[in-house]
């Protein structure tokens, strides 16, 4: 019977949610194809990641646990998914987008001959067939694919699906072993960025451009109006080459891609390559004094006039609804 | 050491069109180096000239697509390659991986192969990795600082930018490496060789030059449809007689839509 496998990422304090998403995914792909979800953990405590999805209503879940695995590699991680896969043969294998998954996913594709599709915004079942839908140039093409080959590989972005609720159920652990393999890569040390922006995980996400007029002013209002909201904060590239923020915070085509419940954009004009990064949110609120500026066109409010009243005013008014 | 580089040319904007067949349509928009490759011809250049040698830039792609390869030259590469061939059109970054892998071997002595981390048209992430799986080298992807390259104890050493961590990795060569933004400052062309490289003559080799058959790079992805995004729900701008006012609005709106 066709398997869809999800893979199992550990986050803190369990599964990580991304992997709770796929769950979802799996479990109406498998019915949608006829066929049965499993998990496939790998790690040096992989049989943890699968204990937790057995609580998720994951039936089985493939495991290798050892200790070549405590630290991700590619060449480890391959290796190790590729002893489970073509002995137990699944359909679809699917993965999220973390910087791991993206550089595992391709050697993956290319080591079994199988068809990919990466960083994908919604899979489903259509006809009978998997349909991926992802979007490329910069979000300006949404892509179609259908698949010809026996295994289809596909990284999700997130949410695309809702986490999937706890089920206290138990299951099946299929344990394989690590295949032997001459290291050609070790992982030396690994240290917390101390400017780390986890944006990509964000519900509510407030964003300053040049509109701000100066590093003081963005400072000043860009993160209080976010804490406020309870969410992240981001910037345009605009602000980011000139140096007052860190290229982490950067939205768009050549900084993160994000799709928040809600985004706020402040003094952003919204060129493409803006939009590009954050056009798949679910609500737009744009702030810009210019009624002409082009992201009003992608926005589903708009307040015009003058961020240094605006962003005040705003925080104070979440702030007293949030606070009630 | 020898270096290799593979670049993509691609739009610089990428307000494309979408043809009737499902091709993409770049016509009349300014074709340039895809911008992570930037990154990844820099730093092929500054590492070998700390150990001495030589890069050669490769692309697979369409005659058009010397334009980047004269770019790279003005940039200081040694050499130029365009891999072409009709069965290559439109292959997709995990096939065009194929054909990159059969271009390294027939170049043979290169002891490392720079990528960007994704091109900004396609944006896959795909090719970097795959090359690697088929010249069964290791990869480094996400590479945002090189520590030291020795081709002679053929070892790398070098730093990758995850989300919030950055991984200190070590590995033998030869090897992939591919590139984020910001890794160097990818220098201007001189005069000088801007005007030799507009002189240079680029080889080409094709599926029979490399042992590609026939049929070998079918792909396993269709596209069933390519469209423009769809539109966004029509928005409204949120009046009021005050900052205060609109802002109070505006979230009660929020609350309502339960965003908030
Ligand atoms: C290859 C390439 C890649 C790129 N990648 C990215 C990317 O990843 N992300 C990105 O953001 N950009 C990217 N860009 C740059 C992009 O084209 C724009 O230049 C950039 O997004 C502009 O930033 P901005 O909106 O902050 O600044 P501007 O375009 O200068 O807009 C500032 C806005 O603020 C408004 N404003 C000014 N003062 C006030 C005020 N007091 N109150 C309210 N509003 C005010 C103005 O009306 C204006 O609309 C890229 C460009 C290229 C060529
Ligand atoms: N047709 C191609 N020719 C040469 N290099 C390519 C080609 N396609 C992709 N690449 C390289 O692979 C990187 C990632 O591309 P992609 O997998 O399309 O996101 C690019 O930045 C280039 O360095």
């Amino acid at each position: 019977m066709a398997e869809v496998w999800v893979y199992l990422e550990a986050g803190e304090g369990g599964l990580a949610p991304i992997s709770r998403e796929l769950i979802t995914k799996a479990t109406e792909l498998a019915a949608g194809l006829g066929g049965s979800v499993a998990g496939l953990a790998l790690g040096a405590n992989a049989a943890t990641s699968a204990s937790q999805a057995f609580n998720y209503g994951v039936p089985k879940v493939y495991v290798i646990e050892d200790p070549a695995l405590e630290h991700y590699t590619n060449e480890a991680y391959v290796a190790a998914a590729m002893e489970l896969i073509t002995q137990y043969r699944p359909t679809v294998v699917l993965t999220g987008t973390s910087i791991q998954m993206r550089d595992w996913t391709p050697s993956l594709a290319a080591a079994l001959d199988a068809a990919l599709a990466a960083d994908v915004t919604q899979v489903t079942v259509e006809g009978g067939r998997l349909v991926a839908t992802r979007p490329s140039h910069g979000a300006n093409v949404i892509n179609k694919l259908g698949f010809n080959a026996p295994l289809v590989i596909i990284s999700v972005r997130r949410q695309v699906s809702p986490e999937a609720k706890t089920t206290g159920g138990s299951g099946e652990m299929i344990r394989g072993a690590m295949p032997a393999l001459k290291q050609r890569t070790k992982v030396r040390s690994v240290k917390a960025k101390t400017n780390a922006v986890n944006l990509a995980d964000a519900q509510i996400i407030v964003s300053g451009g040049r509109g701000l007029q100066s590093p003081e002013n963005y400072e000043k209002l860009v993160p209080e109006l976010a804490q406020a909201f309870g969410g992240a904060y981001g910037a345009s590239r605009a602000i980011v080459d000139a140096g007052w923020v860190p290229y982490e915070r950067q939205v768009g085509q050549t900084g993160k891609t994000v799709s928040p419940k809600l985004y706020v954009a402040c003094g952003i004009s919204g060129a493409i390559q803006h939009l590009a990064g954050m056009r798949n949110s679910g609500t737009i609120v744009a702030i810009n004094r210019d009624p002409e500026a082009p992201i009003f066109k992608v926005a589903t409010y708009g307040l015009v006039g003058d961020v240094n009243e605006l962003l005040p005013a705003l925080t104070a008014a979440v702030k007293a609804k949030v606070g009630q | 050491m020898h270096a290799l580089v593979f670049i993509k040319q691609v739009p610089q904007q990428n307000s494309v069109k979408i043809t009737p067949d499902k091709h993409v349509d770049a016509s009349g928009i300014e074709p340039i180096i895809s911008l992570f490759d930037e990154y990844a011809l820099e730093e092929a250049l500054l590492q070998t000239e700390k150990v001495g040698g030589q890069v050669t830039v490769l692309t697979i792609g369409t005659e058009a697509d010397k334009e980047a390869l004269r770019k790279a030259l003005a940039m200081g590469v040694d050499n130029a390659i365009l891999v072409s061939d009709p069965q290559f059109a439109d292959i997709g970054s995990l096939a065009a991986a194929k054909v990159g892998a059969a271009a390294a071997r027939k170049v043979g002595d290169f002891d490392i192969i720079f990528c960007g981390k994704q091109s900004t048209d396609d944006e896959t992430a795909t090719f970097g990795p795959a090359l690697a799986r088929y010249l069964d080298i290791p990869v480094l992807t996400y590479v945002f600082k090189v520590e030291s390259v020795d081709p002679n104890a053929k070892m790398v050493v070098l730093e990758r930018a995850l989300e919030a961590t950055i991984e200190t990795v070590e590995s033998t060569l030869p090897a992939v490496l591919t590139t984020v933004k910001d890794l160097n400052q990818p220098r201007y062309p001189s005069l000088l060789k801007i005007r030799k490289a507009s002189k240079a003559t680029i080889p080409i080799w094709g599926a029979a030059d490399l042992g590609i058959e026939a049929g070998s790079l079918a792909p396993k992805t269709e596209y069933l449809d390519r469209v423009p995004p769809p539109p966004r729900p029509v928005g409204s701008i949120v009046d009021g007689t005050s900052a205060q006012d609109k802002a109070a609005k505006l979230v009660d709106k929020l609350v309502d839509a339960q965003v908030i």
